[in-house]
Formats: C-alpha cells, structure tokens, sequence
C-alpha cells in the first residue's frame, strides 16, 4: 500500500484564514432551516466543543449522532439507497468517507474555510473537504499496570511472549482504523510483516472500536492497547492513568467532511463545515485533544510537538476486502 | 375466490346471523394483520438472503450468500459456539430456576415472597446492563470478585471473557423465564399424589423421585427448550462479552456483518438470520409438542387446594441462603455495581481512594443531555403506544383462539407462533428489508420500531389474554349481544373490563420490555429516534459506562414504579406474570 507522508513542515504554508463568519441572509437562512443534523464518528466530548461555537454563532441546533466509522458508513449507505437521507453533514475517517462518495452521499461543496489548507490536501472534486485533522496511532499503556522499564519501546515489542493476551486491539477484520495501521506497517517493518502480524494475533484480544481499546486499558482490563493518541488527554483529565508510547514514526488517519446530497438543511449544513475547518473550530478541536492541520498548534497532550506524523493512505474496498480475510485468517481462528 | 368469506364460514356461527358475519371479518382482519406482521418480514428476510444486490436496491436472485456462509468453516465453528452457549445457558438457568421455585413453591423456607420478587428482575434491569455489570465483577485484572474474594482464598481469577463467562450470565439473565414457568408447574400440583406415595410407604425423597420429579419434568424440558430458543437469539450478553473474547455466536455475526463490517453486508447477514430462524422454528415446535405433552400431566382439577409445603426444619435457613444467594446473583450484584459505576467519573476497582471521588456528574449529564431526553420520550412513547396497541391486538387473537373454534383458530395460533421463534436479530433484517422499499414513512422511522415491538413480543401479551379469557364465561358476552350490542361494543364495554388483570399483566410486561429493547432496535433505529436500548450501548461504546450505568439506574427505576403501578391497579387479585 502506498503511504503519503506529510511531514508537518508542509505546512508552514498554512494561510491563516480569517474566522470566516458567513452573511446575514445565509445565517437567516439556516435559521429557517431550523437545525442541522450531523452523522460521525467523532466522541461526543470532543464534538461538543465545534457544537458550541456553531450554535453560539448561528443560533442553529446541532443533532449529533455518534456511532464508530462503518455503522456510520452503513447508516449513510442505506439511507442513501433508499432515498430516505436523514443527515445534513458526515464527518469520519478517510475510507468510509471515500466509500460514501463513490455511492454518491455527499453533494459538492468548496467552504472558504479551505482556503487555509495546503492547495495539494483539497480533494479534486470539489466534495470531501481537506484532511481537517489527524488521529495518530499508537500503544496506549496503563501506567498504574506497567512500570517505565515493562513499557513496550516498539510495535515490534507487542508480538514478544511477554504480551500474550495483555494486549488489546480492534478487530482488524472489520474495523477499518486497525485495519489501515497494520497496513501502514507494512512498509515500515517490510519483510517482517507477517510474522509480526502473526505472532501479534496471538498475543491480542479485540474489541468493536478504538475507543473501548482506551476505556479497557483505562480501567486496566488490560495493559496495553492499540488506539487514538488523543484518548491520553481525553481520559487523563479525569485523572486516568493512561499514556502512549512515542514511537517513531507516528501512523495517523486523516478525517474529512462533507455536505450530504440531499440535505434537508443544506445553508445549516455548509455553515457547519465553515464553522468546523475554520481556524477557531480546529484550534478548540487542537484544546480537546485532536490534531488537527494549524501549524504550531497541538494538544495539550505530552510531547504532541516532538512526533513525527505520518499520514496513511487508507485502503481501498477491495484493498481492504483483501486485507480483512488476511487478518481474518490469522485473527479469528478461535 | 373469497378466502375472507371461506375462513369466515370456518368459524362457529352464532345465534345471530347478521352480527356473525360481522363478527367473522373482524376476525379474519386480525389473521391478516397478524400474518401481514408475521410472515411479511419472514418472506423478505428469505428475499435478502437470495438477493444479490444490498439493502434498499432491487437485484437477482442467487444462492452466493449461501455458499459463501456455508463454505466458511467458520459458520461451523459459530454454530457449535452458539449450541453450547445456548446449551450452556440455558441448563444453568433451568437449574437456578428450579432451586429457586423448589424453595419458594414447597419449602417452608422464611422470606418466600421475597424470592417472588426474582420475576420482576428481568422487566427491570436491562440484560445489556446485568452482563456489563458482570463484566466488571468477574473481568480477570479488574473484576471487583477476582481482586478481593478469589484472591483472598489463593483461587486463580474467572474470566468472564469466555464461553464459560457467557453461559453464567446468560444463565442468570434466563432464570427468572425458568423460575416461573417451573413455580407455575409446582403450583399446579396435586398434593394427593404425593400423600399417596407416602401412605404406600415411601419417604419424602422417594416420593419427589417417583411423584414430583416425573410431574416437573415436563416443564423442566420445557423451560430448558424455551431458555436454548432465547438464547440462540440473544444478542445482548454476546455483545458485551462475546465480542472482545472473540468468540462467534450467530447473533453476533449478524451484527458484525450487517452493521460493524467495512462495508456492511446486509445479504450475508440474512443468511446468516436464515439459518438462525430456522433453528429456532425446529426448537420452538419441539417446546410445543413438550408444553402439549405437560399438559397432559396436569393435574389441577379445579379443586381449591394449594401443593404441601415441605418442612425443612433448621435447614429452611440454610434454603433461604442459597434463594438469597441466587437472587443476589440476579439482581443486587448487577445493580449495585450499577451504582458503583454511575458514581465515579471513570471506572476504578472500588477503594477508599475511588471513593472520595464520587460524582452526580453523570446524572446531571442525564439532566442536561438532549439526546438522553430525546431517548427518553422515544422509549416511553413507544412503551405506552406499543403495548397498549400489542395488548388490543394480543385480547383480539385470543378472542378468537379461544370463543371462535373454527378454521381461523388454527390458522390465528400458527401465526401467533411465529413471533416465538423469530429471533430479534434475524426480525430486525427482515423487517429492514420489508419496509426499506414500502412507500410508506415507515422504514427510518419510529414506526418501524413499533411494529417490531408489537411482532416480536406479540407472545407476550398473548398467554396473560389467552388465560384470562379462558376465565370469562361466554354467557356475559352472549348477553350483552342479545341486548343488541354488536363485536365491538361487546368488546369494549363487557369483555375488556373483564379481562383487564390479564391486559394489565401484559401490558405492564410489554412496557418493560419496551422500554429496554435493544437486540431488534439496534438494528432499526434512526438518529431522529433513538429509543434507551441502542443509547445504553453506545454510551457504553462511546467509552461514558458511568452515563451508561446513570441511565440504566433511571430506566430501571422508572419501570419499577411503572410495575408497580400497574399491579396496583390490578387489585390485590392481580400478579404481573
């Protein structure tokens, strides 16, 4: 698979752009519209943030529903389908917003907010927006459970002996984030893929999503877990003793978003992808936790500036299709 | 050819003619519904199963799903998880639940009508939430019971992430099912028999092993079929524990296919609730023919009497320990650790650290949320319009099954069957798939949630009706027909008064039942209506278990003053059943 690398001195070239505040008649015109309705994949805390600058600015309801990628992907698809189009506005990971393109959910939509991105990161057909933020990848370990010295140092160290069922995963047979970073390895360990990918299975537990990763290592069913970096400051300011290993380079997923086809509140809808890839939306994304595409901007999150991100290119259908019965064969043999 | 007019010649005439026909339609009108309801989604699942085209499109017909899912060696490895899970399950619960009714029904045990109790468990506390709560009871590194108890006695931890984990909680969430239909059988024995048994000379072991166990045994098999039908369907155990311990059971495959896979694939799930429908039906016919042959062994006769009680001297305290200790595992264990996690602002194993850092935050969060308030409206609408709608319909069949012998009592009892066997997985994609291409606004609305709540749980409604229906004499309705009152007033204003203990019954069962979906809801709701089920489960999957448990808490709550009410407004006579 071929993975795109964005170092993030790319992005020097960033144009701050104005805080773009829309025009009366579009502001009263979503009034009209009477709320917009939001399908994603974000956590809800961290969404709450980007709700409460859109209703603070237009005074226009936000519906969110939060569920993990693909019942996101399969609740659009069939909507979709069947003509019955519920949602105004979609944000998740790169591969189910791709998928959902291609079946035509999305209509065309160029917000002014995307002129502060780099030129080469906007989609060429005008639908999906730029890559907004990233979610970096890495092992996330309990600190209560593991002493400094016990902490894994490399992804490699979590196919050891020593890890067998201590480490949790997301099923990679299904889940297309897991999925796309033991893809991503791929090129970084190379002809040591397999028996890593291998001797891993083995050690591994798997749950639906990322995001119980983060809740299990937090509560300590297990040690050690691959998931979103971000979780680190989301659950340690409740006091979780959660923390990640800095490894080098750090895999991390791109997230668009997009206007839907047939919204039923279309001014709302694009007022909301302003509001979201505006520069205040990121940077009280950047205070939740998220990294998002602001030079010099991070989360408050321990060493976030010193990482090396490495942005992967997601899978196609059948790439994946391919991949979930590789995993499969080695992942589900109970 | 008039089938309305054939059915309705099959049914037993009335002295009046005129209202006879009359009567007859709104008869076959139920048998239409009802098999509209029943057989519509049944035919469309087979459809989704053959189609090669996804959800909401038309395709062709093919058998591709089929091989796919049985060329699969995993199908056969999910098959043998689902049977012993099943099998498992419900041998624990059939167990549980005759020690429970053995000590409530024979026993002079002190604090029976404690034990009664057990039944409301299930109408109250969510099963999402009972194996959730387990989970963090019984997880290997965290689990409240392995760090302190397992640990003090030098015992290597339970793992609760495994099929044996699954079984025990299943077991538990099952027993209340057991326990009844077990108590009821005790019940209904005649204590002559085993005075006879004794007066020819044997002891009271002997007596139970020639007299009692051969009576039970019936309901015993009956209860252990009924548990296997409901566990095989049962998805929300599986969805806690199943998942992470990574171990297949049809109803997990299901969901994985239709709604957790990149990209969904609705066909293979239907194939998938195909074969799971299937085993049910052949299940739930045998639980007939077993129910048919308790029957047989019935022995109340309409005398007034009530079955012997057992003196156990000093041991009726060691028998109200262990009905104390089973009715801990059902309900105070889950619950407390309920309360536990709705109290601190992430889950930790209780110490007095943990304790200094309780919280209401959780429960402000219920107070504040709308998408909580909305849940809230959603399940409670659906609550009191469908199981008021379910309970009309349920007086109906029952009517007809039980006053009208004729053609459509055969036709009204096959239907009513379906909805037994019908798994809540394998119902939600066949209804996806039968109302996703109907013009109507009913697929994506809460509309479609209450016709599967009506289906499914048809049944239960249906036996409170049926029994209570059998208790009221045909001379009252006759009368009130002589009087010159037609199907409906008669309906309304003589027989529904009459049978309102059996229709507060079900009624008050199907609200709580309501109120918690989730195996079907999951797979059918939308964002605009999202009923209480599929939000517990996603604030559990949104990593917030401590707003999980909050709302658990108040949903559970909330259905015990519900139930209460209700049995009070049945009068001191009236049991929730």
């Amino acid at each position: 698979m071929r993975v795109v690398i964005l170092a993030w001195v790319l992005l020097l070239s960033w144009v701050l752009a104005a805080s773009a505040q829309a025009p009366g008649d579009l502001v009263a015109q979503a009034r009209r519209e009477g709320r917009v309705v939001v399908y994603g994949s974000m956590e809800s805390d961290i969404f709450e943030v980007v709700r409460k600058i859109y209703e603070g600015r237009y005074g226009v309801p936000v519906e969110y529903w939060r569920a993990p990628n693909t019942r996101v992907l399969d609740r659009v698809l069939t909507e979709v389908r069947t003509g019955r189009v519920g949602f105004d506005v979609v944000l998740t990971n790169a591969a189910a917003m791709n998928l959902m393109k291609k079946h035509g959910a999305f209509a065309r939509y160029t917000s002014p907010s995307y002129e502060g991105f780099p030129r080469n990161s906007r989609d060429p057909d005008g639908v999906l927006s730029p890559a907004y933020r990233l979610t970096p990848i890495s092992i996330l370990y309990n600190t209560r459970l593991l002493r400094p010295q016990d902490v894994p140092r490399h992804v490699l160290d979590l196919a050891e002996p020593r890890w067998r069922g201590q480490v949790l995963l997301a099923d990679p047979t299904v889940n297309v984030i897991p999925a796309t970073w033991l893809m991503g390895l791929r090129r970084q360990l190379q002809d040591r893929w397999s028996s890593f990918v291998e001797r891993l299975a083995g050690n591994a537990s798997l749950v639906e999503s990322v995001l119980e990763v983060a809740q299990k290592v937090v509560v300590g069913e297990f040690p050690v877990g691959v998931s979103f970096i971000k979780y680190v400051h989301l659950f340690g300011k409740e006091g979780a003793p959660l923390d990640y290993v800095r490894l080098d380079p750090v895999l991390a997923l791109p997230s668009y978003v997009a206007v839907g086809a047939g919204a039923a509140h279309p001014v709302a809808a694009r007022l909301f992808v302003d509001t979201l890839t505006s520069r205040a939306g990121l940077l009280a994304l950047a205070q939740a936790g998220e990294f998002v595409l602001v030079p010099g901007v991070y989360p408050p999150i321990k060493d976030a500036e010193r990482l090396r991100v490495v942005v992967m290119e997601e899978p196609s259908e059948e790439e994946f299709r391919r991949a979930r019965e590789q995993f499969a064969a080695v992942f589900r043999r109970r | 050819m008039n089938v309305g007019g054939a059915v309705a010649r099959g049914l037993a005439v009335p002295r009046l003619r005129g209202r006879a026909d009359s009567t007859a339609w709104i008869g076959v009108g139920v048998g239409v519904l009802l098999g509209f309801l029943t057989l519509y989604p049944t035919a469309m699942l087979f459809y989704g199963s053959l189609s090669d085209a996804p959800v909401g499109t038309v395709g062709r017909l093919t058998l591709a799903h089929y091989r796919a899912a049985y060329t699969d060696a995993a199908t056969y490895r999910l098959m043998l998880n689902s049977f012993v899970f099943a099998a498992g399950a419900a041998g624990l619960s059939v167990l549980l639940g005759l020690v429970l009714a053995w000590i409530t029904v024979r026993t002079n045990a002190p604090g029976r009508a404690l034990f009664e109790l057990v039944a409301l468990a299930p109408n109250v506390l969510p099963p999402l939430l009972v194996a959730t709560s387990w989970t963090l009871v019984l997880s290997p590194r965290i689990g409240i019971l392995n760090l302190t108890v397992f640990r003090w006695l030098g015992l290597p931890p339970v793992n609760v992430y495994s099929l044996g984990g699954m079984v025990f909680v299943e077991g538990l969430v099952l027993t209340p099912l057991a326990f009844l239909i077990i108590a009821a059988a005790l019940r209904s024995m005649d204590p002559s028999l085993e005075e006879a048994a004794r007066l020819a000379g044997s002891g009271h072991v002997d007596a139970a092993r020639r007299v009692t166990v051969p009576l039970v045994a019936p309901a015993v098999l009956a209860a252990a079929t009924l548990n296997f039908v409901r566990a095989i369907e049962s998805f929300d155990v599986p969805a806690v524990i199943a998942l992470p311990a990574g171990i297949e059971v049809f109803s997990t495959k299901i969901f994985r296919e239709a709604l957790a896979a990149f990209p969904p694939n609705h066909n293979l799930a239907a194939t998938y609730a195909v074969s799971q429908l299937v085993i049910a039906v052949i299940l739930v016919l045998v639980y007939r023919r077993i129910t048919a042959l308790s029957e047989r062994y019935a022995t109340v006769t309409g005398r007034g009497y009530r079955p012997n009680v057992v003196d156990l001297g000093p041991w009726r305290y060691v028998a109200s320990a262990v009905a104390l200790g089973i009715l801990g595992l059902l309900v105070v264990v889950p619950f407390l650790v309920l309360v536990y996690v709705s109290l601190v602002p992430f889950y930790e194993v209780p110490s007095w650290e943990a304790l200094g850092r309780l919280t209401l935050r959780h429960y402000r969060f219920l107070l504040e949320s709308d998408r909580v308030a909305r849940a809230l409206r959603v399940s409670f609408s659906l609550a009191l319009g469908g199981a008021t709608v379910a309970m009309v319909l349920a007086s109906l069949v029952a009517y007809f099954a039980v006053r009208r012998r004729g053609g459509l009592t055969g036709l009204l009892e096959a239907l009513s069957f379906v909805p037994w066997a019908f798994p809540g997985t394998a119902l939600a994609i066949g209804l996806l798939w039968a109302y996703v291409q109907v013009p109507l606004p009913i697929y994506g609305t809460v509309w479609i949630l209450l016709i599967s709540y009506v289906t499914r749980f048809l049944p239960y409604g249906l036996r409170p009706m049926t029994a209570t229906m059998v208790q009221v004499h045909r001379e009252l309705e006759e009368s009130s027909r002589v009087c010159g009152a037609g199907f409906v007033r008669t309906f309304q204003r003589v027989l529904l008064p009459l049978l309102r203990p059996g229709f507060l019954a079900g009624w008050a069962i199907l609200f709580t039942i309501y109120v918690r979906e989730f195996s079907t809801s999951v797979f059918l709701y939308t964002p605009r209506a999202e009923p209480v089920g599929p939000m517990l489960y996603h604030l559990w999957q949104d990593a917030q278990p401590g707003r999980m448990a909050a709302l658990g808490v108040v949903v559970s709550l909330l259905c015990v003053v519900v139930v209460g009410l209700a049995r009070r407004w049945m009068g001191e006579g009236g049991r929730v059943r």
